[in-house]
Order: structure tokens, then sequence, then C-alpha cells
């Protein structure tokens, strides 16, 4: 029987590989993409704590409510963000985060 | 007629703007910022007389209480001085926009507004984060804006990054806080806090998260290193927005949400008071001492905009200070609407140089005192106020929040605050005199509109009149803080 904690505790483990590879990897590409992972992570943990959290027999629906607004956040999210980066790519042929080093006190 | 009206007839504005930019090319970016700015005009003039009722399939998730209309308010204030200050940048902004077009940057900031407006009268975490990813998207696009210079490119990448890594902390606390509760409304929570069988470290994990998350937007340390940055790459009236508008929509956000984590006999109270006071006195001393060290004014705004929010953390901090009438929301409402008209005079004259064809450096305000009397008049003021001097807004915002933490006995935080304050008077100065200095540099007049001169002028005296004589506004604010005394 698949229990809460099994949910959390992959939930967790994608939120930490995608903090992980934002902070380590240097390719905005993948870094936007260990983003997006995190933001799944939420929601796997949103839709968990949702079904086990029973009312009257039924699971709760409001979180899994947010679960279809983080999807629409996320898309718009991307839509803007590649955009930038394409943006960023035409100006500088490269999406390293090396590239984006020129503003300094 | 209902508040939450105006809310959505401003965006419908922006849709249609944005359209008719989209399918009439020919039309002139001057009328379009014109309309942009009659629809806020109109909309800040009907506020007051909205009323207040909500259909009852609202109620749950949406309320209309003194510190939203307040919110509101400010929200329309500070885009509409916005919207104007790009009408009055945009001979110099269009150089670098792709085809010389600016209809976003008119149409975005009537949503964004909206955006801020909607978050103002959030009830819970739900229409909490839509409207934070509402003002967030925009503004990565707004940051980005112009993309011939790769300074605003390279500020819209890194804020896009840790603007998305911030949302996804966010959600991710926002899914524990709703585990270990059991609730998304404010109320929920903190009626779930206060019941003994609830998890503690669950809720306090989500918590924390949540406080990250809103951090980053506020610019809390240790969450404020994109700051700086972003701000000094981004086209100056979105570093202007950024600055107040985005800030105040992080702050009443973060009222709403220490209302419920700190309620009366919350498990989690004594963390998050400690967390609070560690980031805020962190935020100031963050904000003010590497800010001594900068040339660029720009980068002075930004870390100003920093050590600003360690303040307001340390407001937040102070649950009700007795002595001056206001609860911690009321003082953070307060400190902000000081904090507006003294930020937008920096950036109106950062704007003004930058129009000229000056750089944004302390040196390039040299002299500017024999260049333009009254722009040197006004930037002088609104940087005493910035730093905290006797008699002008900045100083009653900094008062408060001294008064605050010595009423609860924070004695480390108001050392670190004291310090960051005399801090700020080095560099804040440091500035001013650059202004008043003369010698040596040839000095070509600086013209200014009489459009310009009224709206500094406006803004200078509200600086003058909110630092002595600041009762009307405390009395506005009054309400929303007695409601959360009685609670």
């Amino acid at each position: 029987m698949i229990s809460l904690s099994h949910y959390l505790v992959v939930s967790g483990m994608l939120f930490a590989l995608g903090l992980a590879g934002v902070i380590a990897r240097r390719n905005i590409l993948i870094v936007y993409m260990c983003l997006e992972m995190m933001l799944s992570a939420a929601n796997l943990a949103l839709v968990g704590f949702s079904r086990f959290h029973l009312v009257n027999g039924l699971p709760d629906y409001t979180a899994q409510s947010l679960v279809f607004f983080t999807i629409t956040v996320a898309a718009a999210e991307v839509a803007v963000g590649l955009a930038i980066i394409v943006a960023l790519f035409r100006s500088k042929q490269s999406v390293d985060v090396e590239s984006v080093t020129k503003l300094q006190g | 007629m209902s508040v939450f009206t105006l809310e959505a007839g401003l965006a419908l504005l922006g849709l249609v703007l944005l359209m008719i930019e989209a399918f009439k090319p020919d039309i002139s970016r001057r009328t379009l910022g014109l309309t942009a700015i009659a629809g806020t005009a109109i909309a800040l003039v009907l506020l007051p007389f909205c009323g207040a009722s909500l259909p009852a399939f609202m109620q749950p998730w949406h309320q209309i209480d003194t510190l939203a209309l307040f919110y509101k308010g400010f929200s329309l204030v500070i885009t509409l001085l916005v919207l104007w200050l790009t009408l009055e940048c945009s001979p110099y902004l269009t150089k670098f926009t792709l085809d010389g077009k600016l209809a976003e940057m008119f149409s975005l900031p009537l949503i964004v507004c909206s955006g801020m407006m909607w978050m103002a009268s959030a009830r819970d975490l739900v229409t909490v984060f839509v409207p934070l990813e509402l003002v967030t998207v925009s503004f990565y696009v707004l940051v980005a804006f112009a993309r011939k210079s790769s300074f605003s490119l390279e500020a819209g990448v890194k804020y896009l990054i840790l603007g998305a890594l911030s949302t996804g902390v966010l959600v991710y606390g926002i899914a524990w806080i709703y585990g270990a509760t059991g609730s998304m409304s404010f109320e929920g929570i903190a009626k779930a806090l206060g019941n003994p069988a609830t998890s503690k470290p669950a809720a306090l994990f989500g918590a924390a998260m949540i406080l990250a998350g809103l951090g980053f937007k506020v610019a809390a340390a240790p969450f404020h290193m994109w700051v700086p940055d972003v701000y000094q790459g981004a086209p100056t009236p979105v570093t202007a927005f950024l600055s107040v508008g985005s800030k105040a929509a992080g702050f009443v956000v973060l009222t709403r949400a220490l209302d419920a984590f700190l309620a009366e006999g919350s498990l989690i109270g004594t963390e998050i008071q400690a967390m609070l006071l560690v980031t805020g006195s962190l935020t100031v001393l963050l904000g003010s001492l590497p800010a001594m060290f900068l040339t660029s004014v720009k980068r002075l705004l930004a870390y100003s905009s920093i050590s600003h929010a360690g303040y307001l953390l340390l407001a937040l901090a102070c649950r009700d200070s007795a002595r001056v009438d206001l609860a911690s929301g009321g003082v953070v409402a307060f400190y902000l609407a000081t904090y507006l008209p003294m930020t937008v005079i920096g950036f109106l004259g950062l704007g003004l140089m930058r129009a000229n064809g000056l750089g944004e450096d302390i040196k390039d305000f040299t002299g500017l005192a024999r260049r333009n009397p009254l722009l040197a008049l006004v930037m002088t003021l609104s940087f005493a106020s910035l730093a905290g001097l006797p008699l002008t807004a900045g100083f009653l915002g900094k008062l408060f929040v001294f008064l605050g933490l010595a009423d609860h006995g924070y004695w480390g935080a108001l050392t670190c605050a004291i310090v960051a304050a005399a801090a700020g008077f080095y560099y804040y100065f440091k500035t001013v005199l650059a202004i008043y200095t003369t010698e040596g540099t040839d000095t070509p007049a600086l013209p200014l509109g009489v459009a310009t001169k009224a709206v500094a002028g406006l803004l200078a005296v509200t600086i003058v009149v909110l630092g002595v004589y600041p009762k009307p506004l405390q009395k506005v604010l009054m309400p929303a803080s007695a409601a959360v005394v009685a609670k």
C-alpha cells in the first residue's frame, strides 16, 4: 500500500534534485528545466496531501485546485522565460551562466 | 459597484491596449501612454466611492478591509507614476527596444497593478499565489524589455531564474503548510496552528519555505543577491516599479501570512518571530554596509531598497507597538507610504539624467545644483528622507520601527538597525555632497518640463507633509490596526 510518506519522499527528492541542479549547472536552459522540476515536486506534494486529507471520507480538493493554477502559471512562466533565454542567446551566442556577469558594482 | 470591478477593468484595459498596439501598429506611443494613465487615474478617483460588498461565493477567499483598500490605492498611485515616468523617458528607452516601440511598457503595468490590487484582498494562499505570479511574470517581461541593451537582458535572465526559484520554494511551502494544517485560508491556518495536535515540524518547515519564497520577492537577506544586478540593469521606470510596487505587494502578503503564523497561541510563533528578527537585522546590515563603497547611484538605490526591506521586516516582527497606535501591519503600511515618494523622486532624477545623456554614477551628479537647482533640491530632500533626517517622512517611518523594537526589548535588532541607519547617512549624503559640488565641471543646464516639475514638486511636498503632520495617514490606518489588536 502506497502511503502519504511515499509521495512526500519522492516529492522531496525531486525538489532537492531540482535545487541542486539550479545551484550546480552552468547551462541556463538546464537550470530552467530544474526550476520546472521544483514546481512539479511541489505539485506532487500538494496532490499527495490533498488525497490523504479526508473530509467526511472524501479527499479535500482545495489543494488540487491550486495544482491547476500552478500548472497554468508554470506554462506562462516557460513561455516568457524561453523568450528571454532565446533573446539572450541571440545577443551573446551562449546560454552559459558565465555570459551574464557584466552587471557589477 | 464593488472595488473588484476596478481591478477587472484595469486588466481589461491592459489587454485592449495590447491588442490595439498589435493590430494598429501606427498608433503613437503618446496616445497609448496617455490612455493607460487616464485609465489608472480614473480608477484611483473611483476607488474611494466603491462599495465593499462582495457576492457570497467570493467571501471565503476575498476581503476588502482598510489594509486592502490602502494597498489598492497605493498600487494605483505607483502605477500612475511609473506610467508617467515611462512616457517621460520614452525617447531614450525606445533606442533599446526592437522596433522603437513601447506598447507593452504601457499595458503590462496595468496588468501588474490589477494583480497587486487583487493580492491586497487575498484571504487564502491560492488567491495569494495567482496574483503574485501574475505580477512576477509580467515583471520578467518588463525587466528584459530594453532588449538591445545587454544589461537589461542580463537583468531579465537573473530575475527570471531567481524569480522562478522563489516561486518553486513558495509553492512547496504552501504544500507543507496545507499538509500540516489541512487548510489554505489564513483563518483556517491560524486556527490549526493554535491546536496542539498539529504537527509542529511540518508547519514550521512550510511556514519557513513560504517566508523564504516571499523573502525573495521583497529582497530580504539572504535572498537579496539578485536585487542590485536586476535593479541596475532594468529600465529605470521598471526599477522604480519593482522597488516600490513589487515590494509593497510582497509586504501586504507577508502581513497577512504573519497574522496567521503569529496568531495568539500559535505553535510556531516563537520560531517565526526569531526568524523575522534575524532576517530583518541581517537585511538592514547587508543592505547598508556594502552601499557605502558604491559609485553607481542606481545600484545605491538598489541597496537602499534592500535595507528598507529590512526595516519593514523588523516592523513586522514587533507585533503591536503600544506607543504609535499602529499594529505591525499599520506600521508597515505607513512606512511604505513614506517610502513611495522618496524612492520615486530618486528614480525620477536618474531617469531624467539618462534622458539628457548623462550617466548614473555619483560623479555624474556633480554640479547638478547648477544645472537645475529645483531638481537638485528635490533630490536632496528625497535622499535626506531616505536617510531618515528628522522632519522628513523617512524619519517617522524609521522612528516607528525603532520605538517598536525598543518597546519589545529587541536590543540586538535595534543596534543593527541603528548602525545601518548611520551608514545610510554616510552614503546618501555622499551623493548629496556631489550634487552641490561646483568645482571644475562644465555645466550645461538640464531643462525640465512643466509636468515634471509639478510631479516632482508634489512628491517633495508629500515627503515634507508626511514628515511634519502624519496624523491623517495614521488615522486612515488605525481601523486596520484596531481590528488586529482586538483579535
